[in-house]
């Protein structure tokens, strides 16, 4: 039985063969696990967000010199109760490659950080939330592009109490917690 | 030397499934063809509309050879061979060959369209869709170019930004190859 299984098997996984490699295996930017914000309602606090490019790659900075090519840009969403504030991109990197040897584009590689302004309001709920975003970036390499992608990131924000807010009730969040 | 019937049955109800999984993928990998399994294969018709806003179909080019570029505003290597294009029209065009781009980007038209001013292209840019991408073997990697030859036969194609050498000696063959499936009809 063994050679008819040994054949099985060949079928099995030459069917994944004859597909050529076109492009990256897998996603050119990927997030590092983002630390707990935690900080005080009414308060203000920075989140810092780690993307690694894959070696070999590179993707526009968030202010790329041309208008045709596509900025890196990240998205955040969060409930009403905490406010989404400037979002600080890196400075990039003036950068030539093989395709264009006279022209320097700004782009980002290897390790770079983004930072989210995140600010609950004074009378949301201590707790934790989840924040939820997407960074827009397109890759490159040196003889080649690849179509936008989109990457989830998400990370989490501990809220807890800050000065009590003057005159107020603290109110309940109509948001869900984790 | 005795088997326990059940264990056989096992065994072959595994290797049925195997290979009824092998065979199903096989067939699905070719419905979705990946680009080298077009070489030799007609090219796939398809109808975009131009910058002109023109209905054009790869099928009108019958006859020519064809280098179809698929190419996007964003993309740095496809800008290093839009001018070499430029030229290689206005070298083989008398000779029966047409290049044809095919914008696959999210820009405006009017972006593409000041993009292919800006670059000077003297052939006709067309708006592309996923799914004619997708008729291609999905287009992953910009530039991908295909070349067609005069019976509508992928003769070749490239990923990426290629010497000008390739692109010339691909024409050729485009040329050549459509000549010799002329000749034999």
């Amino acid at each position: 039985m063994r050679p008819t299984l040994a054949i099985g098997l060949l079928l099995l996984s030459a069917s994944f063969y004859g597909q050529e490699g076109l492009g990256p295996k897998g996603p050119v930017v990927k997030m590092a696990p983002a630390p707990l914000l935690t900080v005080r309602r009414g308060k203000s606090a920075t989140e810092p967000l780690s993307f690694r490019v894959s070696s070999g790659y590179h993707i526009n900075s968030n202010r790329p010199k041309s208008e045709f090519l596509i900025p890196t840009t990240l998205k955040v969403d969060a409930t009403t109760d905490i406010v989404i504030g400037k979002t600080t991109y890196p400075d990039g990197q003036d950068m030539s490659f093989p395709f264009a040897p006279d022209e320097k584009l700004n782009v980002y590689t290897g390790d770079f950080e983004v930072d989210v302004l995140v600010r609950p309001l004074r009378d949301v709920q201590v707790g934790k939330y989840v924040v939820r975003g997407i960074l827009k970036y397109q890759a490159c390499d040196h003889a080649a592009c690849y179509p936008p992608k989109q990457l989830p990131v998400t990370f989490d924000v501990k809220i807890v109490k800050g000065a009590p807010a003057p005159g107020k009730n603290p109110a309940q969040s109509p948001h869900a917690h984790r | 030397m005795k088997r326990n019937p059940l264990i056989l049955v096992f065994i072959g109800a595994v290797v049925a499934a195997m290979l009824f999984a092998g065979i199903h993928i096989a067939r699905k990998n070719r419905v979705a063809a990946a680009p080298g399994q077009l070489i030799g294969q007609t090219a796939p018709d398809f109808e975009l509309q131009s910058l002109e806003g023109k209905t054009v179909k790869l099928s009108d080019f019958r006859g020519k050879a064809v280098l179809l570029n698929f190419w996007a505003t964003y993309c740095g290597p496809c800008k290093i061979e839009m001018p070499w294009f430029v030229e290689m029209q206005k070298e083989f065009g008398p000779q029966g060959f047409q290049i044809i781009g095919v914008a696959m980007d999210d820009a405006s038209t009017e972006d593409i369209a000041k993009f292919a001013k800006e670059m000077g292209v003297n052939y006709p840019i067309l708006l592309g869709k996923e799914s004619v991408g997708d008729s291609y073997g999905g287009v992953g990697v910009l530039p991908t170019t295909f070349f067609v030859d005069r019976g509508g036969r992928i003769t070749a194609r490239e990923f990426g930004l290629q010497s000008r050498s390739v692109f010339v000696d691909n024409i050729k063959r485009a040329l050549g190859q459509g000549q010799a499936v002329q000749a034999r009809r």
